[in-house]
């Protein structure tokens, strides 16, 4: 679940001590060195344009301010309650009685979900924008979709999400456990669970959830202090510091979740063909649904198929197009040119701000699927059934990449 | 509230000063009686608050050569003491910010008259609290004096001129500010301040013990049970009693004022944000130690009442995190305001 981060401010404060000039080709003299020059019309011309110039300059340092400050601004009380009570009765949040861990008022989904019928994607209470991980805005879901589309109460299809605690009831077997679970796996931190109980239902964080440290079996142990870390640097150190409080993952961040999102402005994800990190996004998929990636540390080759260059036993993830069957040149991927925000892919050092697909570009799970919950079954970004080879839509779906299957070959 | 008057050199424990000054202080105040029976108060129910209520806006007034402390003020207070001042409550600013005590202002309009989070399981005394009586400044209805009585004035009979050294919880007047609790528990334990912390500042200041939070927990056991605010972090409720602890922010407790070079890992005591010990030393300390003193009640509330709702000691609703923040709850949680 993308958690609250407040908005995204660079705060570049610009002191100026002394007046200075700046020529046309950037060299800056402080008007000390031009004291000749002061005599007539023309130096205060030059004087007016330069000290205009400055002004301009400093305006543009205060006007676009850029982003790196991420932590949770705002009041304590919007989302603490010091003792779950309120003038004297205990509160409930959207029907779910606390008290809840870290004195949260309502817990993961009672800042997360405040409305699921509600039409706001992003809410702000105070100066926390908060992204809503359950709502019914139309066509407005955040980068991992929305949980409306399996959430009890709202018509769910429990194929088309992922069965959180509080959100949906546990799915029947086989699917009341992760497809492709692998006991034990390494994790940033430790091991993964070495069993899946049957009974055990997915939450958002912890042991059972994705986000958070996955070595804390307690949810709210497992994410406490993220919203309150300094993650202007994703670095996945901490939980605090890693892409969307996912323990070890790197990546870019969206300011808006990818709310309106543009080719040029989107979430970066990170993806490594060497398999020798687990800080890609696809990993952080692999740590539960293990078969589905050939890091030795989770699926390997051996349950995904050979990596580079071979034909996949599953649909590999984590590996550039010019890792594929029969090499990148001449191949379908070449025509992935533009980034595309339906069928993203990640990079090795990702900005947020690629707009061009090339051989280096990284075949991710979110290049399918999404995170929470999509339209559509299996999570994925679109609808397979209705993707059709030699009749489809290009650019589209599957297509995006494959796109010698939608047209006449 | 009824707390210790200025001790006179020979004779510490006791009030000194003229009789009458206290005994007499308006007319009417002690009815006739038949010679040879003692005289009665009248109107005991404000007496307390008669006595230690101000007309101006100091909050120690001399009273018959005794210095003592003023819980309510009719005007702005100058410096509210520790326990807070009922101006706050007295006038309409709401219930929000303070304890609705009888002959200060009129009961609670949303609890009527039921302590929030009263179980009385935890509250020792033989009584219990009354919710058909209006919250007292002492007696089983109160705080102060012996909660085993039900008599706010008989409670605290004699306690201004008794022996109250040592503060060591074995009688009323040797409990700290005349904290008694009951029989079943021992008096609150605590090193008092001379002037109620008017001037206080991290050398010179009250000191608390966990007892404190005991003597809270008489009336609002709910928030201070285990079961209700968890055992270990994540809290469920902010916990009370437990040390402050010595890893993440807060080990930089107090970060506005850097410790000495030599003192490595002790941090400065903010009055503001106070923390218990669990013993309380001989004379006031500036040194925090994480990891052993103690998050207390009285750390983020006042006693009496405040400026803020939930009578705290600083503006909940403006305790913002994230732009650097200070004071109130970042004292202890550093990370939260930068």
């Amino acid at each position: 679940m993308p958690y609250r981060k407040g908005r995204i401010v660079k705060r570049v404060t610009a002191t100026v001590t002394m007046p200075v000039s700046v020529t046309y080709n950037g060299n800056v003299k402080k008007l000390n060195d031009i004291a000749d020059r002061r005599n007539g019309l023309c130096y205060r011309n030059r004087f007016m344009f330069s000290l205009f110039f400055t002004l301009c300059i400093l305006l543009l340092f205060v006007c676009f301010q850029s982003d790196v400050d991420a932590r949770v601004k705002g009041k304590c009380r919007d989302c603490h309650s010091m003792h779950y009570s309120y003038e004297g009765s205990e509160m409930t949040y959207g029907g779910r009685a606390g008290p809840f861990p870290e004195l949260i008022e309502g817990g993961c989904l009672g800042c997360h979900a405040q409305n699921p019928s509600g039409d706001e994607n992003i809410i702000e209470v105070g100066k926390a924008r908060i992204p809503q991980v359950l709502h019914h805005m139309e066509n407005s879901d955040l980068a991992a979709g929305n949980f409306y589309y399996v959430a009890d109460g709202y018509n769910p299809d429990y194929s088309k999400g992922h069965n959180v605690t509080e959100i949906s009831l546990q799915e029947n077997p086989p699917m009341d456990v992760p497809p492709a679970f692998i006991p034990g796996v390494i994790i940033p931190g430790g091991n993964g669970p070495q069993d899946w109980p049957n009974q055990r239902q997915l939450n958002c964080a912890g042991t059972w959830g994705c986000h958070g440290d996955r070595t804390k079996d307690d949810p709210y142990e497992a994410i406490y202090g993220a919203h309150h870390t300094d993650d202007s640097e994703i670095d996945g150190s901490t939980v605090g510091k890693s892409y969307r409080f996912l323990y070890g993952i790197t990546g870019k961040e969206h300011v808006d979740w990818e709310y309106l999102a543009t080719i040029d402005n989107h979430n970066g994800y990170r993806g490594n063909i060497t398999h020798d990190t687990m800080d890609t996004i696809s990993y952080l998929c692999g740590e539960c649904h293990a078969k589905f990636h050939p890091n030795p540390k989770l699926g390997g080759r051996k349950e995904v198929g050979q990596v580079y260059n071979s034909l996949w036993v599953r649909h590999p993830a984590d590996i550039a197009f010019d890792s594929v069957h029969g090499g990148f040149a001449g191949s379908e991927y070449q025509a992935y040119i533009t980034y595309s925000l339906e069928a993203p892919v990640a990079f090795k050092e990702p900005t947020g701000g690629e707009t061009e697909v090339d051989l280096n570009s990284v075949i991710m799970c979110l290049s399918c699927h999404r995170a929470h919950a999509s339209p559509y079954p299996d999570i994925l970004r679109w609808d397979y059934n209705n993707m059709f080879a030699r009749n489809g839509v290009a650019g589209t779906g599957c297509l995006t990449c494959h796109t010698r299957k939608g047209g006449p070959m | 509230m009824l707390f210790v008057l200025e001790p006179s050199r020979e004779c510490p424990a006791m009030v000194t000063g003229d009789c009458e000054a206290c005994h007499a202080l308006y007319p009417g105040m002690m009815e006739e009686a038949e010679p040879g029976k003692p005289q009665q108060y009248v109107l005991k129910n404000t007496l307390c608050v008669n006595c230690h209520s101000n007309t101006d806006r100091d909050t120690i007034k001399i009273l018959g050569g005794a210095r003592v402390p003023v819980v309510k003020n009719v005007v702005t207070p100058s410096h509210i003491l520790a326990g807070g001042n009922f101006y706050y409550v007295a006038k309409d600013f709401g219930d929000r910010k303070g304890h609705n005590v009888d002959a200060v202002t009129s009961t609670d309009a949303k609890f009527m008259g039921v302590p929030p989070g009263y179980v009385r399981e935890y509250d020792p005394s033989l009584a219990g609290y009354n919710t058909e009586k209006p919250l007292t400044c002492a007696g089983s209805n109160g705080c102060h004096g012996n909660r085993n009585v039900k008599d706010p004035f008989e409670s605290i009979m004699g306690t201004h001129h008794s022996e109250d050294t040592p503060i060591d919880g074995s009688t009323t007047a040797k409990s700290y500010r005349f904290l008694k609790n009951t029989d079943r528990v021992k008096g609150v334990l605590g090193l008092e301040d001379d002037e109620w912390n008017q001037n206080s500042s991290s050398k010179k200041h009250n000191e608390y013990s966990e007892s404190i939070d005991l003597l809270c927990a008489s009336c609002h056991g709910y928030f201070h049970s285990r079961d209700n605010t968890g055992k270990k972090s994540p809290w469920f409720r902010h916990p009370v009693d437990i040390a402050l602890p010595e890893t993440g922010e807060y080990t930089i407790y107090n970060p506005d004022v850097q410790p000495p070079n030599d003192r490595a890992g002790i941090r400065t005591y903010n009055p503001d944000a106070p923390v218990g010990r669990e013993k309380v030393p001989g004379l006031p300390s500036d040194e925090v130690f994480p990891g052993e003193d103690l998050v207390i009640c009285l750390s983020c509330h006042m006693a009496h009442s405040s400026p803020y709702g939930s009578i705290l000691k600083w503006d909940y609703e403006n305790i913002i995190a994230g732009e650097e923040g200070k004071g109130g709850c970042f004292i202890c949680h550093t990370g939260k305001g930068e």
